[in-house]
């Protein structure tokens, strides 16, 4: 059973649809990325599924229910916009949202101390927010959301403001709670990170679904782009949509730039010039990146460099 | 709802707020400003009697009359006082023949002779202390109002033989002017060489005179000058005097210390005032931290993390119940001040609130107190977490809060004027009725009397009212939480109040 499902949600805002007709699921265990510009409608659809918007049609299911905080305690949540009670202490903020999510306090408190001890605050549990830098900041809201070892992480822009060394930790703990069975959604419009993490994805366009998939997938949804040099004349093969020639140093031989035709393997094109005995000094296949699927399906002014 | 939640967004509020400074000043502001209040109003207290000097030129014995008719009327004012101790604490046994142990008895002049006569107010403390009961104060004799001296060196020189007005006037202004060690008169009267003829008092003083001082002064020339004519017009010095001082002898009827009308009406309203007053500054001194607390999560931009954990209703209530701890600690500590200040002084305070708890004794009118105590603060809290819930920041709410507080504080400061001055006309009555005033309104009008038909009357519809309050503020909350930034115009805002829950 998946732990979200998600049918034909709608949400308009007055004149605005904020999300339009959006379907998915995700599977307990699955890293789920949820790509899109600025405005795409990713946190408006994760405050429905935390029940804190309503949806204006379509339907929620979350483990199985409709979304309401009873499921409170088997869901973690860090927002895009962070922040926490400046006069409270590391420890006593995390055990704060423990113990909203149900959780009993000493169980809170010990789970708290482990977290930050693996976040390298255990020395800072008792400070307070306020005498933290930013950074120590954010990985104590991250406890939060982890405290309960949710079986549903949501992670809203979760790398943004952090320093490579907080990404990488940020990395680690979205695998682990995997690798122990929970569903992690993170929306992000930082490709890298997609493609290092993600098991499946889904890029979103003014609250439209424009793709959703496996990395492998997406990157189908490009054409592929070969680099070869040979004698003969490639622009003829089959499945060569376009081809590119640049003259080398060596008069006899010809470096090629190919486009191929969507949905065809560059390994069928390989295997035709074996066969017709077309000599090849270089044969380099460039798949598309995930960062070129999004400029094209999502456009260029919505992706992070 | 989740009663756990909301008791756990309530405590931290309690505990947040328990750290501030502020809060802790607040509280202790009270009870040290009340405490030092008699300490720095004694300190401050002119008791020191005005200085008096008379220049007689005229050799009448007119000085010997004004002094002794300033004398007569101290004595008269302590005679009284001090009737009114002996019958407040029961004292009478002392000497139940003396004029100071009847009560109601205007004293004449005969009167404070024969008092005089008898040992004056030396003796009679003597005779009270024989009788006086531990734990009844010592009786305080008020101070002298004039202390009449003899004129300084100086003065006397300018007034001999050699009289000359102006050097004299130099002379009194010079002395009234420059006073380094405190000893020169502050009040110099001036009678002419030809008196009575000439009946133009001088009267020189540092300050304004006070008009009883003139008006006691010219009482006794005037007279002196009747007596003087009527003797000329043949009537006897004797005669002329009695037609002077004849008077009616007045026996007043008064109810007995701290029973006067007045002075009953005042003393039953003094705590159910006070407690009017303790909402009231409870509220306007937490009303901050209520609205900072609303803001908080907007401030500090964490209410998408707590959404995710608890509705927007568990937030609120939550945080009406931390203020309403908070409002509550505040008051008992600043009662149990009350308590711990009457007990030590035992005497006047504890003799006082006596009759004060009077019309607040009964069960129902406690439950009554404690009822309309917390729906006032929860009334009024609720519109604090409503500013607060549409303010980004604390000085954008504090923009909201000072009119609000305005309206809310203005009519309340009317009604307490008007239940001190006894009266609780048709204003009083609206206010009762208006759920927003009520709570002040009630409370304050225990002392008074209130009928019971009124009192679980506005208790109802208080509670409708605050019932109706929460309900919308509630969808005012929630429907504000996550607009952050956005400046709803007034039909947006009364949107708010009808649209059904969007967020859950």
């Amino acid at each position: 059973m998946p732990v979200l499902e998600i049918r034909n949600l709608v949400k308009q805002f007055d004149a605005v649809r904020a999300v339009d007709d959006l379907s998915f699921a995700v599977e307990p265990g699955e890293i789920f990325g949820f790509l899109g510009g600025n405005g795409a409608g990713k946190t408006t659809t994760l405050r429905m599924v935390l029940d804190i918007l309503r949806p204006t049609s379509g339907s929620i299911t979350l483990f199985g229910a409709p979304p309401s905080r009873r499921v409170a305690s088997a869901i973690g949540f860090l927002p895009e916009e962070r922040g926490l009670y400046a006069a409270m202490s590391a420890i006593d903020t995390i055990v704060y949202f423990g113990r909203l999510k149900g959780m009993d306090d000493a169980l809170a408190k010990r789970r708290g101390l482990e977290l930050l001890e693996r976040f390298d605050l255990a020395g800072r549990a008792k400070s307070n927010i306020g005498d933290m830098s930013k950074g120590m900041a954010q990985k104590v809201q991250l406890a939060t959301a982890l405290v309960n070892k949710p079986d549903l992480l949501m992670l809203d822009e979760p790398f943004s403001g952090l320093d490579p060394v907080n990404q990488g930790l940020l990395e680690d703990e979205i695998l682990r709670a995997s690798r122990r069975g929970a569903a992690v959604i993170f929306s992000t419009h930082v490709m890298q990170h997609a493609e290092r993490l993600c098991d499946r994805l889904l890029l979103l366009r003014k609250g439209r679904k424009r793709f959703e998939g496996t990395l492998t997938e997406a990157r189908a949804q490009l054409p592929a782009r070969l680099n070869a040099v040979a004698k003969a004349d490639l622009s003829q093969l089959p499945g060569v949509s376009g081809a590119q020639p640049t003259p080398g140093g060596d008069p006899e031989w010809t470096k090629w730039s190919l486009q191929l035709a969507a949905g065809v393997d560059p390994g069928q094109v390989l295997e035709h010039c074996t066969a017709k005995g077309i000599a090849l000094r270089r044969w380099d296949h460039q798949q598309a990146s995930l960062h070129d699927v999004f400029v094209q399906l999502v456009g260029a002014e919505d992706v992070a460099p | 709802m989740k009663a756990a939640n909301i008791l756990l967004v309530a405590k931290r509020e309690l505990l947040q707020i328990l750290k501030m400074r502020s809060f802790w000043l607040t509280l202790l502001i009270l009870p040290i400003a009340l405490a030092l209040g008699p300490v720095l109003g004694e300190t401050l207290a002119d008791d020191e009697p005005t200085r008096v000097t008379i220049i007689d030129r005229s050799n009448a014995a007119t000085a010997k009359a004004i002094e002794a008719r300033f004398a007569l009327d101290e004595t008269q004012f302590l005679l009284r006082e001090l009737a009114r101790y002996v019958e407040r604490y029961d004292l009478q046994a002392a000497d139940r023949s003396a004029i100071w142990t009847q009560r109601g008895r205007w004293y004449t002049p005969a009167d404070i002779a024969a008092f005089e006569a008898a040992g004056g107010i030396d003796a009679a403390l003597k005779a009270i202390e024989t009788v006086r009961p531990g734990g009844v104060p010592q009786f305080e004799a008020p101070a002298h109002d004039y202390k009449f001296n003899a004129a300084p060196a100086a003065l006397l020189a300018a007034s001999g033989p050699a009289f000359d007005k102006a050097k004299f006037d130099k002379v009194a202004q010079g002395l009234l002017a420059k006073d380094p060690d405190n000893t020169n008169p502050e009040i110099i009267v001036l009678i002419p060489d030809s008196y009575p003829a000439d009946a133009a008092i001088g009267l020189y003083s540092s300050d304004e005179v006070r008009g009883s001082f003139v008006a006691k002064l010219q009482d006794v020339l005037t007279a002196d000058l009747r007596t003087r004519l009527l003797a000329e017009s043949g009537v006897t010095g004797e005669r002329a005097a009695l037609v002077q001082t004849i008077a009616p002898t007045i026996a007043t009827t008064t109810p007995p210390p701290g029973g006067g009308a007045r002075e009953v009406l005042l003393v039953r309203s003094i705590v159910p005032l006070a407690l009017a007053y303790i909402l009231m500054m409870s509220l306007m001194l937490s009303g901050s931290w209520m609205l900072q607390g609303s803001i908080e999560e907007r401030a500090n931009k964490l209410l998408e993390s707590l959404l995710a954990c608890i509705s927007p209703e568990e937030l609120m209530y939550g945080k009406l119940l931390g203020g309403l701890s908070v409002g509550l600690m505040m008051i008992s500590v600043w009662a149990g001040c009350a308590g711990v200040a009457a007990f030590a002084t035992q005497g006047a305070i504890a003799d006082m609130i006596r009759p004060a708890l009077e019309p607040i004794s009964s069960p129902a009118i406690i439950a009554a107190i404690i009822f309309f105590f917390i729906a006032g603060y929860i009334a009024i809290s609720a519109i604090f977490v409503a500013i607060g819930s549409l303010a980004d920041s604390m000085s954008e709410a504090q923009g909201f809060m000072m009119p609000v507080l305005l309206i809310i504080l203005l009519p309340i400061t009317f009604l307490l004027q008007a239940i001190i001055a006894g009266n609780d006309g048709v204003i009083v009555q609206i206010l009762t009725w208006v759920p927003l005033w009520t709570p002040f309104a009630v409370l304050a009008r225990l002392g008074l009397g209130i009928e019971t038909w009124e009192l679980v009357g506005s208790g109802i519809m208080l509670a409708a009212a605050i019932a109706v309050e929460l309900v919308l503020v509630a969808r005012l909350f929630r429907a504000s939480l996550l607009a952050t930034g956005q400046k709803p115009k007034l039909a947006k805002l009364l949107q708010r109040f009808r649209r059904p829950s969007e967020a859950g």
